[in-house]
């Protein structure tokens, strides 16, 4: 891992170096997040270039270090884990037919996951049959009273999903990115090319209908650890 | 009490709120059993929703291979929209220069074909070629017979006229495309200037 300073591309003027760079020292804290496995800034970089290049291994790198986070976010758009690895793929091979067009000022990360909300979106669509797209069809209320009440965790997490997943494909995915990506209001802004207060909204819309649909299970679940906690 | 700040709850939550507001919002959950009731149920949902758990995409090898495998061989080169403004924009001096040239050279071979009809050098292709437009001077004409000018007058209005008339489409043509030129010089200053030098070479 050498310095920022040090062999940054070549072809990357020194303002898209300062915004690339920029943009990574804000986002240092959340580096952890950002990659299963930690990547300085300069090392990416590089990656990029050669895969633009044209350079298979780097571009499998680049794989390897996004492919996580890019399967996190197809899973929870589509709730189906076989249609997620198949997206997540799909989301790979866009992103390689199109690296000749991928600019620096967005970070590779956001890029990749508006790739992947894409792919999400075309593969929710095209297996609409088989994704489970009901909310209704899950038992959400349950109106026994006490902890004996408490549905299943299997069943609770089901019913979640299926919450997640009723909600509009434009809230959800700013669901998705605040929620299990942990992303900022400006990186989701920027991922999914939209303003900051569109996300803002969107956010509150989405956390507004889930416990709308959620509330009966969130009163048992608090129920359930004050019986516990005695 | 202040008024509920539940459109800010959110982005209090998400740790979005700076300076002002958040002191704001700090001071009426402080005061506010409805707003901070309201958080706890964004906490809530918030660990309801890391019930769900993203399940394991498995190998990253077998991943990344099955990726690997799945790519195009012969990797599609992308025209973005920027690369074709881009070459469009290059283009626009050098089709300026082209027409010029074009111009210029119609123009001279019609000087000289003019100068060699003019001088007999073409015999019997001279009124075959002298088909186009004519060098009348109808107005300097009219206004001799008006009794306006004195004969040397008219004499030199009408060889003003016949000059005129030859050169002015050359001249007007030549001006516009040097116009143009200039225009695009501006635009590419004004980028240039904008974007800096390192910027706009690479585009």
């Amino acid at each position: 891992m050498g310095s920022a300073a040090g062999f940054l591309p070549f072809h990357f003027s020194n303002k898209k170096r300062k915004l690339y760079v920029n943009w990574m020292t804000k986002t240092k804290d959340n580096m952890e997040q950002y990659s299963a496995t930690t990547i300085s800034v300069e090392d990416e970089l590089q990656l990029i270039t050669r895969a633009q290049n044209g350079e298979r291994n780097a571009f499998s790198e680049l794989v390897r270090i996004h492919a996580r986070g890019v399967f996190n976010v197809v899973f929870h758009m589509s709730g189906d884990a076989l249609a997620a690895d198949d997206a997540a793929q799909e989301t790979f091979i866009r992103a390689w037919q199109n690296l000749s067009s991928y600019r620096p000022q967005t970070p590779l990360r956001n890029w990749l996951y508006r790739i992947a909300f894409n792919a999400a979106m075309d593969m929710i669509r095209k297996e609409r049959h088989v994704l489970p797209n009901d909310i209704d069809e899950m038992e959400l209320r349950d109106e026994r009273s006490g902890p004996e009440s408490l549905v299943s965790q299997q069943e609770r997490t089901t019913m979640v999903q299926k919450a997640v997943l009723s909600l509009p494909d434009a809230s959800r995915a700013v669901l998705v990115l605040r929620e299990y990506e942990g992303m900022s209001y400006s990186e989701i802004a920027d991922a999914l090319d939209i303003p900051v207060g569109t996300v803002m909204s969107r956010l509150n819309y989405a956390r507004k209908l889930l416990k709308e649909n959620l509330q009966p299970k969130l009163a048992v679940a608090a129920e359930a650890d004050y019986v516990q906690t005695r | 009490m202040s008024k509920h700040v539940s459109e800010w709850l959110n982005a209090y939550y998400d740790g979005e709120l700076h300076g002002r507001q958040l002191k704001l919002v700090e001071e009426h959950l402080a005061e506010c059993e409805i707003c901070r009731s309201e958080l706890e149920s964004l906490a809530g949902l918030s660990a309801l929703l890391h019930e769900v758990q993203t399940p394991e995409i498995g190998s990253l090898e077998r991943f990344t291979s099955q990726v690997n495998l799945r790519l195009p061989h012969e990797k599609r080169t992308v025209v973005s929209r920027k690369q074709v403004i881009e070459f469009g924009w290059w283009t626009i001096p050098v089709g300026l220069l082209a027409t010029w040239a074009f111009v210029s050279t119609a123009f001279l071979l019609s000087d000289i074909l003019s100068v060699a009809s003019g001088l007999g050098v073409l015999g019997g292709m001279s009124e075959w070629l002298a088909s186009g437009p004519s060098n009348n001077v109808y107005l300097s004409t009219t206004v001799g017979q008006m009794g306006v000018l004195s004969s040397n007058s008219v004499n030199f209005a009408e060889a003003a006229e016949t000059l005129t008339r030859m050169s002015l489409p050359q001249i007007s043509v030549q001006i516009s495309i040097a116009l143009l030129y200039l225009s695009w010089m501006a635009i590419w200053w004004t980028r240039h200037t904008r974007q800096g030098h390192g910027q706009f070479l690479e585009g």
